[in-house]
């Protein structure tokens, strides 16, 4: 992203959150990610992935960096993963990442794992918790561009 | 292998804060295998204090780089134009390697990004366990291989203490209990008669007690 779309953002009075969702491949209909609502799906910045499990704690934060109010990750319901348990994997990286983000002060509520039968719940959840914690508090020039 | 845990954000931003520019210098040897130290960390951690600085007004730039071990000059000199850019150097190696980094780097600041903990071994995947304490004069001969001066709570030579329940330590049932494990493993290698042997009060001579330990090899001095 730019510096001067982050500036847009923190002059709006209405707070519109940027979600980024990594997803597994093999989880969603014709690996594509998507969502019933409209308004939500304005919102969505989504990167595909061969499994879940290739989720790595810097690739959330970066998504952070770069501007994301919030991110989830969408790996295959329990028993369904490919490569055995890489959803599991991916939920406990996302449940570090949680931690982590608690202890920098950005929220662990930013970050939400679901299963890919469940997405349409997970955003949602995840924009309560948006709506409480409010935007990325990240200033925007300290906000990285995706490299 | 070395086994440590990288220090709470919060300790790491404070001795940060007097910088603007400052190095997280990976290393890809112990501290890479108990994910405290190698490159991914070192990756996750400068975001980390990115995004944690950023929140305040105060914003940092950081550099990430990783090296093979810490604790070679051959592999830290690697690292020198690195070091040269950078204000300080926040090493994610353990307290050797921090150290191999300030005798090479005598003008840079060097700080510890991790507690160094123990010599031990990855158990099962994400588990390590502390199986040595570098006492100096090993008897894990008599010990059937399982060292009581480190798995053994109290430390105890010459047998369990009589607390022992369940093969478990008094301690906590989450510590194998070292002397049941030592006389299992000597009774399956029919080595009872090593249970015989009195070991006198331990000689810490060669251990830390003594001063900074050093291992000199003539045959690999010039
Ligand atoms: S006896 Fe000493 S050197 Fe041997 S394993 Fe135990 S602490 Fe380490
Ligand atoms: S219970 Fe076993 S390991 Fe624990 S202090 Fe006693 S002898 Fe040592």
């Amino acid at each position: 992203m730019t510096g001067t779309e982050g500036c847009d953002r923190y002059m709006s009075s209405k707070f519109e959150p940027k979600i980024h969702v990594f997803f597994c491949v093999n989880a969603l209909d014709r690996g594509v990610f998507s969502t019933q609502d409209p308004e939500k799906a304005a919102r969505i910045q989504s990167v595909k992935m061969p499994c879940s499990s290739m989720i790595k704690d810097i690739f959330m934060l970066k998504a952070f960096e770069c501007g994301a109010d919030g991110v989830m990750v969408v790996g295959c319901p329990a028993g369904r993963c490919k490569r055995v348990d890489g959803n599991i994997r991916a939920a406990k990286r996302v449940a570090w990442v949680q931690k982590l983000l608690d202890e920098i002060g950005l929220g662990g509520k930013r970050l939400v794992y679901t299963a890919s039968s469940d997405t349409d719940a997970a955003i949602t959840l995840l924009l309560k918790g948006l709506a409480e914690l409010g935007p990325n508090p990240v200033k925007p020039a300290a906000q990285a561009s995706p490299r | 292998m070395i086994v440590a845990k990288q220090k709470p954000i919060a300790e790491i931003k404070e001795m940060l804060r007097p910088y603007q520019k400052v190095l997280i210098l990976g290393c890809g040897t112990c501290v890479k295998t108990c994910f405290a130290g190698g490159e991914d960390e070192a990756a996750t951690l400068g975001a980390a204090l990115r995004l944690a600085f950023g929140q305040e007004s105060k914003s940092i730039e950081t550099e990430e780089l990783t090296v093979e071990r810490q604790c070679e000059d051959a592999f830290i000199q690697e690292a020198a134009q690195a070091v040269a850019r950078n204000e300080a150097v926040l090493s994610l190696a353990c307290g050797a390697g921090v150290q191999a980094m300030a005798r090479r780097f005598a003008k840079s600041v060097l700080l510890p990004g991790v507690n160094t903990t123990f010599i031990g071994v990855l158990e099962k995947p994400g588990l390590f366990t502390e199986e040595c304490s570098g006492c100096g004069d090993c008897d894990l001969d008599t010990f059937g291989g399982i060292c009581p001066v480190t798995r053994c709570s109290k430390r105890l030579m010459n047998g369990p203490c009589g607390g022992s329940k369940n093969g478990k330590c008094e301690v906590s049932p989450d510590i194998d209990c070292a002397w049941q494990l030592i006389i299992d493993r000597l009774t399956a290698l029919g080595l009872q008669g090593n249970l015989k042997r009195y070991i006198p009060a331990k000689d810490w001579r060669p251990s830390l007690a003594g001063g900074p330990r050093r291992l000199l090899r003539e045959d690999h001095v010039i």
